[in-house]
């Protein structure tokens, strides 16, 4: 086909109105960029097209322009992002990030709620460890004391049996404020201790204590104080080597060196 | 005080390729009305008319780079631009769904109150069109301004596909005496 033919055709028109395949298009750009006339009969026809809808334009809404400009500025701001497109990533990185904390705020309100229950479930633990170990202190102190007494019992018993103990048996004197009371001292002839009995004796006031004495030659000699309270039923008072008699007195709190005769309340002699 | 400025071929496009908004003002001025008389007369609705014909000037802004002036002069570019907008729209399946609505209420009520809709035969190139013959003008009609691709059209119109292109070729040569 020479270009006449071609300008003719049709091809032309059907290339500026966006009629043409893809193929024609090719075939058209080789004519255009080969033949200045292909080149002037497009321009030619562009004219023509362009002042005929020239002359038939129809005049858009007014508000239209500034919305379109309005758009257009937005544009410029996105294209401005495009340049730096770190913002980009970042606000991507962001958004990954804010999944990221949401899962944490979601498990640590989650670990919060779990932290409580198992604080509670271990103050109510602490609180029944706490009673117990009371309890388990309180039944060794008593287990303690006990024992204790036990062994006080035990060596009672003890020297009770045995056979080198000698038994003073001692009894309200006729001047005694309580008529009626006794008392016995067990004394180790081979070590010479004394331990004491209380049968009966009557609770002392507060502010006086029983003291025993051993009579040594006529004369007496402290042999140590006592209290009831203790209610240990074999008291050890001191040693005494030599004796012929025993005597308790009503003291002030304390003891005394010399005994008050008028508050005597037992005395024995010792088995000669 | 406005300054009008008025640029040759070349002055314009290398100032829409800075992204001078003086240029894209006078872009606007010179060539909004005959864009959006070729929008109107594709989707005779004046809504759409408008939605469109701001799509097509964003979409210049955004495409100027990809404009060749060895394919044609800046004022095609920017018609084919709308033309092609327009089918698009005319194509998309929620314009095609709102179609049907309309026709649907129109049938309930036999009001024809398609209030932006707008009757565009008596304007423009289809004013044109219509000093066409017959065969030549179903053509023009079914491949410019429904945007059928000349297969479709041969299948539609029931024609061998040469015939379609020469047909077309012959109307287009037609039109364009008409529009001289």
């Amino acid at each position: 086909m020479n270009v006449q033919d071609y300008i003719a055709s049709g091809m032309i028109e059907n290339y500026v109105l966006g009629l043409a395949s893809a193929e024609e298009r090719a075939e058209f750009e080789r004519m255009s960029a080969a033949h200045s006339e292909v080149r002037a009969a497009r321009e030619s026809f562009e004219l023509i097209l362009e002042k005929q809808l020239q002359d038939q334009a129809i005049t858009p809404p007014a508000n239209l322009k500034s919305k379109v400009f309005a758009e257009i500025e937005v544009e410029k701001d996105s294209q401005q992002e495009k340049i730096i497109p770190i913002r980009r990533i970042l606000r991507v990185k962001a958004n990954w990030a804010r999944s990221v904390a949401a899962a944490a705020i979601i498990l640590l309100a989650g670990s919060t709620i779990l932290n409580f229950y198992f604080f509670t479930q271990y103050k109510k633990y602490i609180n029944k460890y706490d009673e117990l170990v009371a309890s388990q202190n309180q039944m060794a102190i008593t287990n303690k004391t006990l024992e204790t007494k036990l062994s006080d019992y035990a060596s009672a018993i003890g020297h009770m049996k045995d056979t080198g103990m000698a038994l003073v048996k001692m009894v309200d004197v006729p001047t005694s404020p309580s008529p009626g009371c006794s008392t016995t001292v067990y004394w180790d002839t081979r070590s010479k201790d004394v331990y004491l009995l209380v049968n009966n004796l009557p609770k002392p006031a507060s502010d006086k204590q029983y003291q025993l004495w051993a009579m040594v030659d006529g004369k007496p000699v402290d042999a140590g104080i006592f209290d009831m309270n203790e209610g240990l039923p074999f008291m050890k008072m001191k040693n005494i080597p030599e004796a012929q008699a025993f005597a308790i007195t009503l003291e002030k709190k304390g003891g005394s060196s010399v005994p008050t005769m008028e508050s005597m309340y037992v005395m024995g002699k010792v088995a000669g | 005080m406005a300054i009008t400025a008025t640029y040759n071929e070349q002055e314009l496009v290398s100032a829409l390729r800075e992204r001078d908004n003086r240029a894209y003002s006078y872009l606007y001025d010179n060539y909004s009305g005959a864009l959006y008389s070729i929008i109107l007369q594709i989707v005779q609705n004046t809504e759409l008319a408008n939605d469109i014909l701001q799509e097509v000037f964003i979409n210049i802004w955004r495409k100027i780079e990809t404009y060749d002036a060895n394919r044609g002069r800046i004022f095609t570019w920017m018609l084919n631009i709308a033309r092609n907008a327009s089918i698009d729209a005319l194509r998309s399946k929620s314009y095609q769904n709102s179609m049907k609505n309309q026709e649907l209420g129109e049938n309930v009520n036999n009001i024809g109150s398609r209030s932006t809709q707008t009757n565009t035969d008596h304007i423009g190139l289809k004013k044109t069109l219509a000093k066409l013959k017959p065969e030549h003008r179903v053509l023009i009609e079914l491949a410019y301004f429904k945007g059928y691709t000349h297969e479709e059209i041969a299948q539609i119109e029931d024609i061998p596909l040469g015939t379609v292109k020469t047909r077309i070729r012959n109307a287009l040569l037609q039109l364009k005496e008409y529009l001289q």
